[in-house]
């Protein structure tokens, strides 16, 4: 355990020597900010403008809730893909990582961190500029922003599981399938109702929706901070039996995805594709 | 030689170097089964999301319209940004840029090469878009318009490129920042841009500002074409070819110089082979 500790502290350094200190400061707090804001501002403007007046406030505040904390998915799923690339091709360190003597999990924990850390930097940004900006009535209440804090720490439990079956997937994958790991991020943005609800969805998507644990994570950030239920689907449920069934799918996510990292980093190995070059 | 054999020998090899960096691309892709696949229908299902927060909304359905439009060219945006304007970033990264360098051809063939190989990888995200919207939601697109919306699409795509031949220059002695400074275009020019709603919305400041980006009012445009006095558009569409057209000239001037500054500041003081600087 000290060893992982050891290996995650220093990756999560790496990464975070390969986000921000290569960058200007002022560079690089901007692109923490742009997509959030930017992102933020295009749902406002549909809310405003091409909803025509049917949304109401309430409807903003489901969307922008979702959007924001979604960043946290889009950042760490596609920032994990992209670390494998960059480390394989670009910086052609991974082989490198490869001869430590250490593990690539607690490797990837680490990067991910930093990709939290960026998330984090973003989605307070965000919501900060909703509270005061935009005028949102999102609740600031110390022992809402304390369970608060559990449940997206719960929740990015799930997230980071899932970068390493996305990073598992980059090892065995060329570069410009990117496409696939950012491209399942937008699935998720789909089928976990991260800006509309989930009975929006036809019946077999909302039965997809239902198994991801994102669906639940959501829901409950959404219910702490608002204090009301959003997804139809989930309303009967109460804020504990979301909070179970997060627990519980996070460890199934758990278990598959390292299984499944193991997989594709055994056949990255076999085919000799830790040092493959793919930039076409 | 003469000097018409020379010329004949130039265009030649610089015809083959274009073909050649772009069949790298195509062939490249389609030998990446992954790649279709994420190409197609992942890019749909992000474009469905959008779909449904404007059903969500009540809002009219031709905003769904221009939302599958705004994402097809959301799609060849994204390929200007990260196969076009950093691509000499990541080849100088790789240790590629030299061979580029060093061989008998313009730098503006190469990259005219990349671009239609982006073009070529990028349609089929942009086509898997525009079906999915077209047979699963049900979105309307007038067909017989088609062939008009096609002509302005063809020029906005020469002037968005064009500007990534700019972008792609200034990338060439860019460093790690690189990164974030590509992001910096992608989020916010889909705002700016009016890639989920009509640009018009934003006012005439930002829009104008907006309209600086060729992407912007080609898309202001094709939406005019289809849709006529219901796309609420920024710009009247007789003017939008022919500002397009002076666009495409004006960044294609620009990025013929600005690549032979960069390439000459990049030589004096050797930054074209460092990597990671």
């Amino acid at each position: 355990m000290k060893r992982f500790w050891e290996v995650t502290r220093a990756a999560a350094w790496l990464g975070w020597q390969v986000e921000a200190n290569w960058a200007d400061p002022v560079l690089f707090l901007a692109y923490s900010i742009a997509k959030p804001l930017a992102t933020t501002l295009i749902l406002f403007f549909m809310v405003q403008v091409v909803s025509h007046g049917n949304a109401t406030r309430e409807t903003f505040l489901f969307l922008f809730l979702g959007n924001t904390f979604f960043l946290y998915v889009s950042e760490v799923l596609v920032g994990l893909s992209w670390a494998i690339f960059r480390d394989r091709e670009d910086f052609e360190t991974l082989k490198y990582v490869y001869l430590a003597p250490m593990r690539m999990i607690p490797y990837l924990a680490g990067r991910a961190l930093t990709k939290i850390a960026t998330a984090t930097l973003g989605a307070g940004v965000a919501l900060l500029f909703g509270r005061f900006v935009l005028g949102l009535s999102i609740s600031g209440a110390p022992d809402v922003l304390l369970r608060l804090v559990g449940v997206v720490v719960l929740g990015l439990s799930g997230i980071v599981f899932l970068g390493f079956a996305l990073a598992g997937a980059s090892l065995i994958m060329a570069r410009h399938s990117m496409n696939l790991n950012e491209g399942l991020t937008g699935a998720f943005y789909l089928l976990c109702g991260a800006v509309f609800p989930i009975e929006v969805l036809p019946r077999w998507a909302q039965s997809v929706s239902l198994v991801l644990p994102f669906t639940y994570w959501l829901e409950l950030i959404r219910r702490l901070l608002t204090g009301h239920t959003y997804a139809a689907p989930l309303v009967r449920l109460g804020d504990g039996a979301l909070v179970g069934i997060l627990a519980l799918s996070t460890v199934v996510l758990g278990i598959a995805a390292t299984a499944w990292f193991r997989w594709c980093e055994a056949t990255a190995r076999a085919r000799g594709l830790i040092d493959w070059k793919t930039n076409y | 030689m003469t000097s018409r054999e020379d010329l004949r020998e130039t265009l030649r090899v610089n015809l083959a170097a274009v073909l050649a960096r772009a069949r790298v691309r195509v062939v490249a892709s389609w030998r990446e089964t992954s790649w279709v696949v994420g190409e197609t229908v992942f890019p749909f299902l992000t474009m469905a999301a959008f779909v449904l927060v404007y059903r969500g909304l009540h809002a009219p359905r031709i905003y769904e319209a221009f939302v599958v439009l705004g994402g097809a060219m959301t799609a060849y945006w994204n390929n200007v940004l990260w196969s076009m304007a950093s691509q000499f970033f990541w080849e100088k990264e790789q240790g590629q840029l030299q061979l580029y360098l060093i061989t008998p051809v313009s730098r503006m063939s190469i990259l005219l090469g990349m671009a239609l190989g982006g073009i070529a990888m990028t349609t089929t995200r942009a086509l898997a878009i525009l079906l999915g919207g077209y047979f699963l939601f049900h979105v309307p697109i007038p067909l017989e318009r088609i062939p008009a919306a096609l002509g302005l699409f063809f020029l906005t795509l020469a002037a968005v490129y064009a500007l990534g031949m700019i972008m792609s220059s200034v990338f060439l002695l860019w460093g790690r920042s690189a990164w974030h400074t590509v992001t910096l275009f992608q989020e916010p020019v889909y705002l700016l841009s009016g890639f989920y709603f009509p640009v018009r919305y934003l006012g005439a400041f930002v829009g104008g500002l907006a309209a600086l980006l060729p992407i912007t009012l080609g898309l202001d445009g094709i939406r005019q074409i289809f849709y006529g006095k219901e796309a609420h558009g920024f710009v009247p569409l007789v003017w939008i070819p022919p500002i397009e057209i002076a666009l495409f000239a004006l960044f294609l001037f620009l990025a013929h110089r600005s690549l032979l500054l960069m390439e000459t500041l990049g030589k004096r003081e050797g930054r074209l082979t460092i990597r990671g600087g």
